[in-house]
């Protein structure tokens, strides 16, 4: 796949301290702006950089329903992550994430990991995808000693999330067959 | 009204609501008081408003003791009910307020009253960052409720959103109030929960998380505060109609109290606890440990 459009949303650009739902949807408005206004494939980073308080109720009005707005494909392929100087800062969005059932890549000291609504079984799925960039289910079934149909699973809930890109590449019998891409650089 | 009540606390302000609201009775003998917190102060002054308005203008007899109506001065309580007793010593002494009594009108005033309480905060404690931040993000959750909620029907003139914060020797008390349509009228605006009473619509929110907002990304807000307090062994007292959820270090239940209009909030905090970082943030989102699959 190839190298995407990628930009930065600095929260800390409507203050330090952030705050109620009204500040949350103000800041959400432009979020969606910018989604709109990048080519598709591109990927907003949501920066926490430069903030000091993130309130659960500002997390879920910006992030939790910007999310769920790009899970229901009102900006087609374009994804959102997250970076963050620590996730203590991040921990508004990650439990308003669950609450939602939502999930999302986060970035902190170059480590990418799930926040949100998550399970080991994802962890391990969504990593092995962003280490190798682009794989197969069937590749990826043997190297996590997982059945096909399992692996399938877990592929299609994080495709379903849009922490993964799937592209359909052919058919087997009467099921697809997917190449799997990663949104992030391991 | 002569209680010889010395302490007008969390722990004894229903009594004097039962007295005035009940009773229809319009003196307050408050002149044996040696002590009163914020939430008193607070729900004294949703008292002297909402009698008002019943036509049963209490007659207070204020507290003897100059030190605590200096407090009471310094708190802003006076101004906030529009009134000025006689006899209170301008002179210095006593304990000076730490957050006087600050209006919370609408959501765009919440950030304002938040950088203001967390101002004094920092002036007065070297809190670790960590620590401040919880308690400002709490804030932040708690002082939003009374524009969302406390008159979401429309049908309130004025919930007279306030909200006040004391240090003490060993604590910080944080203290919020409104006279708006109470935790049963915010939720039972919601499908289902129509009939409920004031002490389920308590249960449904320490228990369930439950928001008026059918929204999966609302509420849980003060579920997880009641977690952090309780996790910090401190004091939380949330009143709603004729119910009081309240719990310390010792336990807690829901109680049944004299019914009053709106929602009034009390929390005291350790101080011991800012000494130590507080708690590890992973121990305050349990919840966040479900599993997807």
């Amino acid at each position: 796949m190839a190298s995407m459009q990628s930009e930065a949303f600095r929260i800390a650009q409507f203050g330090t301290r952030l705050g109620t739902r009204l500040e949350g949807e103000r800041a959400r408005v432009q979020l969606e702006t910018l989604l709109r206004a990048l080519p598709e494939e591109a990927q907003v980073r949501i920066s926490l950089e430069g903030l000091e308080v993130l309130s659960t109720s500002f997390a879920d009005e910006l992030v939790g329903k910007a999310l769920q707005h790009v899970i229901d494909g009102e900006f087609g392929d374009r994804t959102m992550v997250l970076e963050t100087p620590s996730m203590e800062l991040a921990e508004g969005i990650d439990v308003k994430l669950a609450q939602r059932r939502l999930a999302l890549l986060c970035r902190q000291n170059g480590r990418w990991q799930l926040i949100g609504f998550r399970s080991p079984a994802l962890d391990e799925t969504l990593q092995r995808i962003i280490e190798k960039r682009q794989t197969t289910a069937r590749e990826l079934a043997a190297e996590l000693d997982l059945q096909m149909s399992a692996c399938v699973n877990r592929v299609a809930r994080l495709a379903g999330l849009c922490l993964i890109r799937r592209r359909k590449i052919g058919m087997k019998g009467p099921q697809d067959i997917y190449e799997l891409h990663s949104i992030v650089n391991g | 009204m002569r209680q010889g009540l010395s302490r007008l606390t969390v722990e004894t302000i229903d009594g004097i609501l039962e007295h005035v609201l009940e009773n229809e009775a319009a003196e307050i003998d408050l002149r044996s008081v040696r002590f009163v917190d914020p939430y008193a102060l607070l729900l004294l002054s949703l008292l002297v408003l909402e009698g008002i308005e019943r036509d049963i203008t209490p007659q207070i007899d204020w507290p003897d003791t100059p030190a605590v109506r200096r407090w009471m001065t310094s708190m802003g309580f006076f101004s906030d009910i529009g009134d000025s007793p006689r006899g209170i010593s301008t002179a210095r002494g006593g304990q000076r307020a730490l957050q006087p009594i600050c209006a919370i009108a609408d959501e765009e005033a919440v950030g304002h009253v938040v950088d203001g309480f967390h101002r004094r905060l920092a002036e007065q404690y070297p809190l670790p960052a960590a620590s401040r931040r919880t308690l400002t993000a709490m804030m932040i959750e708690l002082f939003q409720n009374i524009p969302h909620h406390s008159n979401a029907t429309g049908q309130i003139a004025d919930p007279h959103g306030i909200a006040a914060m004391q240090d003490y020797e060993d604590s910080i008390f944080l203290a919020i109030a409104d006279k708006g349509i109470g935790i049963r009228g915010s939720l039972g605006l919601r499908s289902g929960y129509e009939r409920i009473t004031d002490a389920q619509a308590l249960d449904a929110i320490f228990r369930d998380g439950l928001s008026r907002f059918a929204d999966a990304g609302r509420g849980g807000e003060l579920q997880r505060i009641i977690g952090i307090v309780r996790s910090w062994d401190g004091m939380f007292a949330l009143r709603s109609g004729a119910a009081l959820l309240y719990f310390d270090e010792h336990g807690g239940d829901i109680y049944d109290v004299p019914r009053f209009p709106g929602v009034q909030l009390a929390i005291r905090i350790p101080l011991r606890l800012f000494d130590s970082g507080m708690v590890d943030p992973q121990d305050r989102f349990q919840f966040n440990g479900e599993h997807a699959e």
